[in-house]
């Protein structure tokens, strides 16, 4: 293929690139999920596509109209590789209609797990860690750290990956697929996450145990000595038994909820919790 | 609560929910604007407490850290909590327990709010095929736009109007409650953060014994008093070390 003929322009995929970052959730719905994402973002370009050629695009836009499901910021990458597939097709490769959706489709999965497990399991856990404890009195560095590092990591990575994947194509999810890179960044994530996440978690959840044990003349106050032995333990030891009861037990949020409400309801009628 | 800082409260919570494509789709309003922490600073500088904002959101956000929203589904909703939540807690001079008390039911009116947007959406989506098959292309294109309607219906007026009619009576709620019911909520909210960390923890811990990472951070902050940023260095680094010290076992072998 001429490099000439190629259809694949910066301006095109810019184009594209940000009418997937506004639209893809747009008119989220059960049956096709973001799949009019897909039909938005390359009908968007369909004109640099297929210039005058008005069946063409709605050959294009019509295989499109199928179930399309992915992460949409870290999984950018398909939909990028999607418009990478379409612009080769336009451009006169020999791209099969029915090959385009079947890497769309087998995509999607993997790059959903990814993008879930990195994006709102990992990386945003992470920067709101770090905001929540920067202000623990309402100081404004707190959220303004979250947006700033967020929306300064979010934006180079995503145009990365999306102009990555309209550039290599097919290829592109191999690469990354295969390369281990996922597996690097998610071990050392997870590292700082869990950090950070036992950090807010002294930080934010607290139960005070008050039982004070008397018998004749001596009293033990139980809640000062476990203080002065490990502060904050009674908060530690009950993110143990909601961890348990959540994780090997799966509990539902619900159930956490009303056995955190008898705890507070008992301890403050037998004085065992204090504020 | 004035007409007007219902209003705008109502439009930047629509903005800011999960289906909003306004700001740049979900990276400037669900992950940014949407998070309770920045929430709470927007709206406590629409109602003059940016301090207070910033508080109940932080405590908001404690409790959805750990929220993934795999293939559509909506394990909880956030947006209904922030944005009814903090504001009506910051106009009844409420502390944060109140604001994590009411974001409870909140978050279940959200989750019904997302199902209904995504059933009716499905409209569009016929829609949009029918226009494609009749070669109205730029009309079809332009589904994902019109179709934010539903959405936008769905969080504007619930927010709006909720603010503006509620703020009173969650004022005169919380003016009339016995002192008793409020230390047990001041008990019980505290602890809801432990739910929040724990879903968040089920999905990075692959093993029991990365556990002891969270207890790490944990004494890091309960014994040692260190600040956030010296703790994600530590966190940082220990990281590294991990990861040399893993990479020389490779080699060795």
């Amino acid at each position: 293929m001429a490099e000439e003929k190629n259809k694949l322009s910066k301006k095109v995929i810019k184009k594209a690139y940000w009418d997937w970052m506004f639209f893809n959730l747009s008119v989220q719905n059960f049956e096709r999920m973001e799949g009019p994402g897909i039909i938005r973002m390359l009908g968007q370009v369909k004109d640099e596509l297929y210039p005058n050629d008005k069946k063409a695009q709605q050959e294009m836009l019509q295989r499109h109209t199928i179930f399309f499901n992915t992460e949409p910021y870290l999984g950018c990458i398909v939909p990028g590789i999607v418009l990478g597939m379409e612009a080769e097709k336009a451009s006169g490769g020999d791209v099969d209609e029915e090959f385009i959706n079947s890497i769309k489709t087998a995509l999607m999965g993997p790059f959903a797990g990814i993008g879930d497990s990195l994006l709102p399991g990992t990386l945003i856990p992470i920067l709101l860690s770090i905001g929540m404890g920067l202000c623990k009195n309402g100081e404004i560095i707190g959220p303004l750290f979250y947006v700033i590092a967020f929306l300064g990591i979010m934006f180079p990575l995503t145009w990365f990956l999306f102009s990555y994947g309209a550039k290599a194509g097919a290829n592109a999810a191999q690469t990354v697929l295969e390369s281990g890179i996922k597996d690097k960044v998610t071990n050392a994530a997870e590292i700082v996450g869990l950090v950070t996440v036992g950090a807010i978690t002294a930080s934010y959840a607290s139960v005070k145990v008050g039982l004070v044990y008397s018998s004749g003349e001596m009293t033990v106050n139980v809640g000062e000595i476990l203080e002065g032995l490990f502060p904050k333990l009674p908060v530690l030891i009950m993110a143990f038994i909601t961890y348990h009861l959540m994780v090997n037990k799966k509990w539902s949020v619900g159930k956490m909820m009303l056995l955190f409400l008898i705890i507070s309801i008992v301890g403050y009628f037998t004085k065992i919790l204090i504020l | 609560m004035t007409l007007l800082q219902a209003l705008i409260i109502g439009l930047l919570g629509w903005m800011s929910s999960i289906y909003s494509p306004v700001l740049v789709g979900g990276l400037g309003g669900w992950y940014t604007l949407g998070r309770p922490l920045v929430s709470g600073m927007v709206i406590g500088l629409i109602l003059g407490d940016v301090k207070t904002g910033i508080i109940l959101g932080a405590a908001i956000q404690s409790l959805y850290i750990g929220l993934v929203t795999p293939g559509g589904s909506m394990p909880s909703d956030v947006n209904f909590a922030a944005w009814i939540g903090i504001p009506l807690a910051l106009v009844a001079g409420a502390g944060t327990e109140y604001a994590l008390a009411i974001s409870v039911p909140l978050s279940l009116l959200g989750v019904a709010a997302v199902y209904t947007t995504v059933a009716i959406n499905l409209y569009f989506v016929h829609r949009q095929d029918a226009l494609i098959d009749a070669g109205k292309l730029d009309k079809a294109i332009n589904i994902p736009v019109v179709g934010q309607i539903t959405n936008f219906v769905i969080r504007f007026f619930p927010i709006f109007l909720i603010n503006y009619f509620g703020a009173d009576f969650a004022t005169k709620m919380i003016n009339i409650m016995p002192e008793w019911l409020t230390n047990i909520l001041q008990m019980f909210a505290p602890m809801l953060p432990l739910i929040g960390f724990t879903l968040l923890l089920k999905m990075i811990v692959k093993k029991k014994f990365d556990l002891i990472y969270f207890v790490f951070g944990f004494f890091l902050v309960a014994v040692m008093n260190l600040d956030m940023i010296s703790i994600v260095i530590l966190g940082a680094l220990l990281a590294y070390v991990l990861y040399k010290a893993n990479n020389n076992k490779e080699v060795s072998l």
